[in-house]
């Protein structure tokens, strides 16, 4: 026979009670208050178990608590259900197996969703990004540089990179010039492609805007948009959400970023554009070395075609030397089509309004 | 029969715990939450939480938690569920209108956005304190509320605002008539928590933390026209506006924090003092100074043992909290009958998606 403390769940009192093993798996418990209750191990739980002493509750009677003060004799012990310790299945696995069974689990989920855009981009239907991308952007309503002659320079500079790229159909290139006073160009979802008033605005030489917007058209057909959005929306977003919390996701607006990899990519691709068309990469190569030269501090390569990072110069170098002194180039527009092209947001005629 | 404060054992509320009789848990809880790339936390945040209850002595009985990491888990699942929709609507809805050109109609989207955090942040701070009581248990008895908080998050909604309006000046009587709402409809067992908080005692404070960016910069104009008028050349003028800017933003660093925490120390003695349960009262004795200690202790522990310090932040602060709280006046055991209010099933979810502690 053991002594505990006793509460009822009925009021704050405490009582006493004394507790003798009825079966194999079943207790005897005679409270101070009320009759005696055999009880099953299946009717009770170790609410907590320490060094000092052993908590009993009893299922379907909240507050019902019996406290045997340890050492708990072994018999009395065995008769009482085990003890939840880290919890679920772990207990019963053991901490040292279930660790190294969910640092392996762990350990592929990290690697799929690292890899996950990777194999996910290509199957993701050009439709469906379209879509997307339109939902997204739309055609851009106000912002956009509705000049036709401008739009149809734009458009001559894509043909000029990418022959049939403008054509209706699932990979068709379209691109806006946006009304945006910043030096940059940007790929988006849905195949579109952005140049921004500021890049028109400044550009000395066409043929670098050609450059920018060939590597533009390599991050499009190398599906990095697609790329990038299935890592912003995937399996990454699903982890952080348990790593941090929601909240700190709230704030965390659509912001697509490339990859060195890609940005890597789509130099190569740029350079190879621009050799099969036959235009002349030292403009761009100039174009990068000055941004690199005025790059300063960090800036965010969400959408960003001329970020700053570290290999701005490199990069340069990359299109400096696949310049070919033997290569005969030609200009990448003509001068009427270059000039309609760099005013495409001068005194934009006013949009219809709506979208 | 009618158990007392048993004034002549010493302090009717104490922490009986120790780092190393935490220590496997805090170890075990850190691996398990590695290799589970976080989702563990939940059960680590029950696991913790139950021997912290463990080794509080209230009136010479232990508190006791019985809240689950399934729960909490099950909870945060909801919450994600509820809110992941949303977040996925602004996260594209927001950026299309900005592509549009919509500028007005994007910051209308954001300042909804924001309405809507607020009103779900007081929601779950309610909700937090009630799941938190619903789960503590003393002498067979438990905590909770009969209201689901959703008018004390329109409340909490409403008076943010108009603090806001006030540029804040206005934030003592809102955080503390906030305070009142929220214990008035907290109970233990049959008897109610009582609050009469008020902005009594705690203005000068917080004009401290108002004053604080004024008074930075007002010291670095100060030293910088010493600075000018000892050295009247160039070099002593580039030297000036080197050393106010170092001033303002030292003073900035330090005095905000410093007068913020100042301000909270004597919010929570005061809030703690107002608290009556039945014939129970408490205290709260916590300094300024010794809410600097903790944190400085805390960063320092993280520091020195390469973050798994961390893992003792809770028993800490926890530990920090009981050591400072007084508990005077009597209970009645038997006329502390069980609580009738529901059992909350959701457990800390939106608090937790949101971020932000029970008290």
């Amino acid at each position: 026979m053991v002594r505990a403390k006793f509460y009822d769940g009925i009021n704050a009192e405490r009582y006493t009670a004394e507790v003798v093993v009825a079966g194999p798996h079943s207790i005897l418990v005679t409270p101070s208050v009320g009759g005696p209750v055999e009880l099953d191990a299946d009717e009770l739980t170790v609410a907590d178990e320490d060094k000092q002493q052993l908590v009993v509750s009893r299922r379907g009677m909240p507050g019902w608590r019996l406290i045997l003060d340890q050492p708990v004799d072994p018999e009395l012990r065995a008769a009482l259900p085990g003890t939840h310790r880290y919890g679920g299945w772990i207990d019963r696995v053991g901490l040292g197996k279930a660790s190294l069974v969910l640092a392996g689990i762990a350990g592929a989920v990290l690697l799929v969703g690292h890899t996950a855009p990777l194999w996910i981009a290509p199957i993701v239907p050009p439709s469906w990004e379209r879509n997307v991308g339109d939902a997204i952007v739309g055609d851009f309503g106000d912002l956009r540089c509705r000049s036709p002659q401008g739009e149809a320079a734009l458009n001559a500079l894509v043909e000029r990179l990418d022959p049939g790229a403008t054509a209706p159909g699932a990979s068709q290139i379209r691109i806006a010039a946006l009304d945006v006073g910043i030096f940059n160009a940007a790929a988006i979802p849905g195949s579109h492609i952005v140049v921004f008033k500021g890049a028109l605005d400044e550009t000395k030489d066409v043929d670098a805007l050609a450059g920018i917007v060939a590597h533009e058209i390599a991050h499009v057909r190398r599906r990095h948009v697609t790329e990038a959005l299935v890592r912003e929306l995937g399996i990454g977003a699903l982890i952080r959400t348990f790593a941090g919390s929601v909240g700190a996701n709230a704030e965390q607006v659509v912001g697509l970023s490339f990859t060195r990899a890609n940005e890597r990519e789509a130099d190569a691709d740029a350079i190879a554009t621009l050799k099969r068309a036959g235009i002349d990469p030292r403009p761009t190569a100039a174009l990068f070395a000055k941004l690199s030269k005025e790059a300063g501090g960090d800036s965010d390569p969400a959408l960003e075609f001329l970020d700053s990072h570290p290999g701005s110069k490199a990069r340069a170098g990359n299109f400096a030397r696949s310049y070919d002194s033997k290569a005969i180039y030609r200009p990448a527009l003509d001068p009427a089509t270059a000039k309609a092209m760099l005013s495409a947001c001068v005194a934009p005629p006013k949009a219809p309004k709506g979208n | 029969m009618i158990t007392g404060a048993p004034a002549a054992q010493g302090r009717a509320i104490r922490f009986t715990g120790n780092w190393r009789e935490y220590l496997p848990i805090a170890a075990t809880n850190v691996l398990l939450i590695i290799v589970t790339l976080g989702i563990y936390r939940f059960w680590a945040a029950a696991r913790q939480r139950r021997y912290l209850w463990s080794r509080t002595e209230v009136i010479g009985d232990r508190l006791e938690w019985s809240g689950t990491g399934k729960e909490m888990f099950i909870g945060f699942l909801i919450v994600t569920l509820v809110l992941l929709p949303f977040f996925l609507f602004i996260q594209f809805l927001f950026p299309a209108l900005l592509a549009r050109g919509k500028i007005e109609a994007a910051g209308g989207v954001l300042v909804l956005f924001y309405v809507a955090i607020l009103y779900l942040s007081g929601v779950a701070l309610f909700r937090a304190l009630r799941y938190r009581l619903s789960r503590t248990w003393w002498r067979g008895i438990r905590g909770g509320s009969d209201e689901p908080g959703w008018n004390y998050g329109g409340e909490y909604l409403g008076r943010v605002a108009l603090s806001g309006m006030t540029l804040f000046i206005a934030w003592p009587w809102m955080a503390t008539a906030l305070f009142r709402s929220r214990w008035n409809e907290m109970s233990f067992g049959s008897l109610k928590f009582r609050s009469t908080l008020d902005a009594e005692g705690l203005k000068r404070r917080w004009m401290l933390i108002y004053l604080a960016p004024f008074a930075a910069v007002l010291a670095g104009i100060l030293f910088a026209m010493a600075a000018g008028a000892a050295n009247p050349d160039a070099e002593g003028y580039n030297l000036g506006i080197a050393m106010m800017l170092v001033v303002v933003i030292v003073l900035f660093y330090i005095g905000i924090p410093l007068a913020t925490l100042h301000w909270y120390a004597k919010y929570y003695r005061n809030a703690a003092e107002t608290i009556t349960l039945g014939d129970l009262e408490f205290g709260f004795d916590a300094t300024t100074w010794q809410w600097l200690k903790l944190f400085l202790g805390n960063i320092a522990l993280a520091v020195v043992t390469l973050g798994f310090g961390l893992a003792y932040w809770g028993y800490r602060n926890w530990a920090f909290m009981v050591r400072h709280m007084h508990l005077h006046g009597e209970v009645n055991v038997t006329a502390l009958g069980q609580s009738t209010t529901r059992v909350p099933t959701e457990a800390e979810g939106f608090a937790d998606a949101f971020d932000i502690g029970a008290i």
